[in-house]
């Protein structure tokens, strides 16, 4: 690999070296390439915007009318339902996009998220703070929130430390939490009235369409900038595309699986309150197979279950096709059951479609 | 006996628009082991593919005693009686012995049920043939990698194959193993098996081969009978310039009299006491044949390994070092053998490998000051002269000798006291080679010390000043590199001889 060799530029031997490799200094000519495979490629990159794109375009058109000729679909009221609607899934799936990025996998956050909704509720409803109402509801929130950290830095740890599958460590977790959530209600849901109470400011307050979707948007920007522009973020990435190497390297890595299990549970922590304001209730069999729908999501978005390889952005889109999808299917009054099976179509086609192989 | 029994002309393949080979051709001779030779990224791995089936040519002809044949899968390339070896032994570890040998092959019969009786007795010739002492009913994935390949010779043989491609053979074979590899060839060629041999090993081309057909760059440059040209020649051929003898020049280097690692009677359960030390400026060379340990004393010194007695001081102070991250902390490095199991994010940039183990520094309040951080890469890879598009490319779109320059830079940025390099040659082209040779050199030369793994004794005799002999997990003595010689080192390596040096500690 001589700099003075000119062809030395655009060598290459297996198939996955793709990208010609040629001198830094030098900035040699491209290689050639062919139109068709460049339009390809700009395809593969951009094709869950694209899908999104396409998605939302069937939407407006196969959208019904009002009675004054507008699209339904189209109109701002319709629009804000659907972020709202995608809330309590997408902060879910933000999370569970770091804890795919490190190869592994959260089912226990459908579960947290009941149990945030019966400590959030069981505390707003049960007696008075001293300190006042905004205390009262503040800690109610900060309890549920530090209560679903805490079981997910437990996943965290038994899964770095034990050296147990996240499969297996996070579907005990799924299976007890849920449990726990109920013997902790006494199996009986939690119901936030609608009179002047801390527990009815707290519904009303977080209910609003715009503190749902601001939450939506302050999560995904937070963590689009975490994993993107620090350390951590890069030892995410680091740790999910070869975990071996990262232990050569001296990596952290049972701090950052913690952090990101814990991450993960208090997301679901913040789904939880968010649900329990929207429904008025603390529910312990709320969530159930939420995990699903979220990595729906985050697969959809192209993230990779086998680490490394994926984004927040792309998790975003993912749950924003997911979410148009419903809110299409349900303005056409199609059966919410052949809407799962329409999901499970544009599961299967979204990864059928992504760029194979390790160096995508 | 020299009747032309494969011929391929203007072999084209482009990947993805790249072009991988261009109007390349070859031609082997029936009885022939012919070496198919190149830099990295030459197109010797794309031709050998190509000839067996795993991958199609975009265009051009290939013939098999001079038919025109079409090899549009391994089937076909296997009715044509050629089979290739991979690198990676493309072979199922939790099989037998005998499972391996009989999936998907053609000649065996196929039964719905499995005759294990059968299947073993089918196995037993070819298993004999190529010297394997196993059972057909062991597990292939509990031997060592030297019996693993020659199973993937059986293999071939029991195919019927006449023409075998062996595609670096000997890149991950302890010296032993080598030896017994090229009877094995020999063997072969006196039954009238065709080898086609894929390396960049001179020495062992020269030792086995008959004729060498050099690529460069996807062309064929150039075919020469062994007996008639020199290894330089080939080498002028390869790199398509004059290059000066790589042997000759042995550096010196200025060694400080300080000890910068002292370890004494180290001790895992893959090596027993180990001592030695280690002076600032100081290269030392650990030798040895697979299993010896030289991998597994860097894995005690990094803290991957646990300790079971023995001590080692750096700079003075004793670590104990229980972790990698602690090992870092106190001054150690280690590139690792397998870089892509054990080193490289394939999926990141060469930009964010190079920079992985010092993320920490480009840190404010959390964020990272990635301008920072290309600078400090790009700095680094002035030194380490890696090649790359650009920065943001996955590091997987590397050659061999890019990718270990990227893994190189990670530690140079780490700039640790001791750095423990494993192998760091293994697979990479000769002007890459030299390049790191240099890197080393630059390194000590800034007062800090290296330990150099290495499977090629020559790399040891040019690079080290002190060379450490591992047999069994142990130290058989320490030799000055430059009163010894190749044979000295391979008698110590062997077991058959041993010194009692400052080192060792029997």
């Amino acid at each position: 690999m001589s700099p003075s060799s000119p062809t030395s530029e655009s060598r290459l031997e297996a198939p996955d070296q793709l990208t010609a490799v040629r001198s830094l200094n030098d900035g040699g000519a491209k290689p050639p390439r062919s139109p068709s495979i460049g339009t390809m490629r700009l395809f593969r990159r951009f094709q869950s915007v694209l899908a999104l794109i396409a998605i939302t375009i069937a939407a407006i058109a196969l959208s019904p009318r009002a009675s004054d000729g507008s699209n339904i679909f189209l109109q701002p009221g319709n629009l804000t339902d659907i972020l709202q609607q995608v809330t309590v899934i997408g902060i879910i799936s933000v999370a569970m996009t770091f804890v795919i990025l490190t190869a592994g996998i959260d089912l226990s956050v459908g579960s947290i998220l009941a149990l945030a909704t019966c400590i959030a509720a069981k505390e707003l409803v049960n007696g008075a703070s001293a300190q006042g109402e905004v205390w009262h509801i503040v800690s109610a929130i900060a309890l549920a929130l530090l209560a679903c950290a805490l079981v997910g830095a437990i996943n965290g740890a038994v899964i770095s430390a034990l050296n147990i599958q996240p499969f297996v460590v996070t579907l005990a977790t799924m299976i007890g939490i849920r449990g726990l959530a109920k013997w902790f209600t006494n199996n009986a849901n939690i119901d936030i009235g609608f009179g002047n109470d801390p527990a009815a400011v707290f519904a009303s307050l977080l209910s609003r369409k715009i503190v749902i979707i601001g939450a939506l948007v302050t999560v995904a920007v937070a963590f689009w900038t975490v994993l993107d522009r620090t350390v951590f973020g890069r030892h995410v990435r680091a740790i999910g595309d070869n975990e071996q190497a990262a232990r050569y390297t001296g990596l952290p890595i049972i701090s950052v699986k913690v952090w990101v299990y814990a991450l993960s549970g208090l997301l679901a922590g913040v789904s939880g309150v968010l649900y329990a304001a929207e429904n008025h209730q603390g529910n312990p069999n709320a969530g159930v197979a939420y995990e699903l729908d979220a990595i729906a999501a985050v697969v959809i978005g192209g993230t990779s279950l086998m680490g490394g390889k994926g984004s927040i952005s792309g998790t975003i889109i993912g749950t924003l096709i997911l979410g148009i999808l419903t809110n299409a299917l349900r303005l056409n009054n199609v059966d919410s059951n052949v809407e799962m099976m329409v999901k499970a179509v544009i599961i299967i086609a979204a990864v059928a479609l992504m760029p194979k192989g390790k160096a995508a | 006996m020299s009747k032309e029994l494969l011929r391929a002309e203007h072999i084209t393949k482009h990947y993805e628009g790249v072009c991988a080979l261009q109007d390349a051709s070859f031609s082997l001779d029936s009885g022939e082991v012919h070496a198919l030779i190149g830099e990295n990224g030459a197109g010797k791995s794309t031709l050998s593919k190509i000839l067996a089936g795993a991958a199609r040519a975009d265009s051009g002809t290939i013939f098999v005693e001079g038919h025109e044949v079409k090899i549009a899968n391994p089937m076909d390339a296997q009715r044509l009686g050629i089979a290739i070896i991979f690198q990676e032994l493309d072979l199922f570890p939790d099989l037998t012995v005998a499972e391996n040998i009989v999936i998907g092959n053609a000649t065996f019969a196929r039964h719905r049920i499995v005759n294990y009786k059968q299947m073993d007795d089918f196995c037993r010739p070819f298993l004999a043939q190529v010297g394997v002492t196993a059972s057909p009913r062991a597990v292939l994935g509990t031997l060592p990698i030297a019996q693993q390949q020659l199973v993937a010779i059986a293999r071939a043989l029991s195919q019927k194959a006449k023409i075998l491609l062996m595609d670096e053979p000997t890149s991950s074979l302890p010296f032993d193993a080598v030896d017994r590899l090229f009877a094995l060839i020999r063997t072969l060629k006196s039954q009238g098996v065709s080898i086609v041999f894929v390396s960049h090993k001179m020495r062992e081309i020269f030792s086995v081969c008959d004729r060498i057909t050099v690529l460069r760059d996807g062309v064929t440059v150039g075919t020469r009978v062994t007996s008639e040209t020199t290894a330089n020649e080939i080498i002028t051929l390869m790199v398509g310039r004059e290059f000066k003898n790589t042997t000759a020049s042995r550096r010196t280097r200025a060694i400080s009299d300080e000890v910068l690692l002292s370890v004494t009677g180290l001790t895992t359960h893959k090596i027993r006491g180990i001592s030695f030390e280690l002076r600032r400026g100081e290269v030392l060379g650990i030798a040895g044949l697979a299993g010896a340990g030289r991998s597994e004393l860097g894995a005690a010194l990094f803290g991957l390994d646990r300790i079971k007695s023995g001590t080692f001081l750096i700079r003075g102070q004793r670590s104990s070092a229980r972790s990698p991250r602690q090992a870092v902390k106190s001054g150690f490095g280690l590139v690792p053998e397998d870089r892509k199991l054990q080193g490289l994010m394939m999926q990141m940039s060469v930009l964010a490998n190079s920079t992985l183990a010092v993320l920490q520094r480009f840190n404010s309040w959390g964020f990272l000051r990635r301008s920072e951080e290309a600078k400090a890469a790009k700095s680094v890879h002035n030194r380490t002269r890696m090649k790359a598009a650009s920065y943001d490319a996955p590091v997987s779109s590397l050659s061999g000798g890019n990718q270990q320059k990227v893994l190189l830079a990670r530690w140079l940025l780490v700039n640790p006291e001791v750095l423990f390099l494993d192998d760091p040659t293994r697979g990479v082209d000769v002007a890459a080679k030299r390049d790191i040779y240099e890197i080393i050199d630059e390194f000590v030369a800034h007062g800090k010390a290296v330990i150099f793994v290495s499977s090629e004794l020559t790399e040891l005799l040019q690079c080290c000043d002190r060379i450490m002999t591992m047999n069994g997990g142990r130290n058989m003595g320490i030799l000055e590199a430059a009163q010894t010689s190749q044979e000295e080192i391979m008698s110590f390596v062997t077991g058959m001889a041993t010194v009692q040096s400052e080192g060792a500690h029997l």
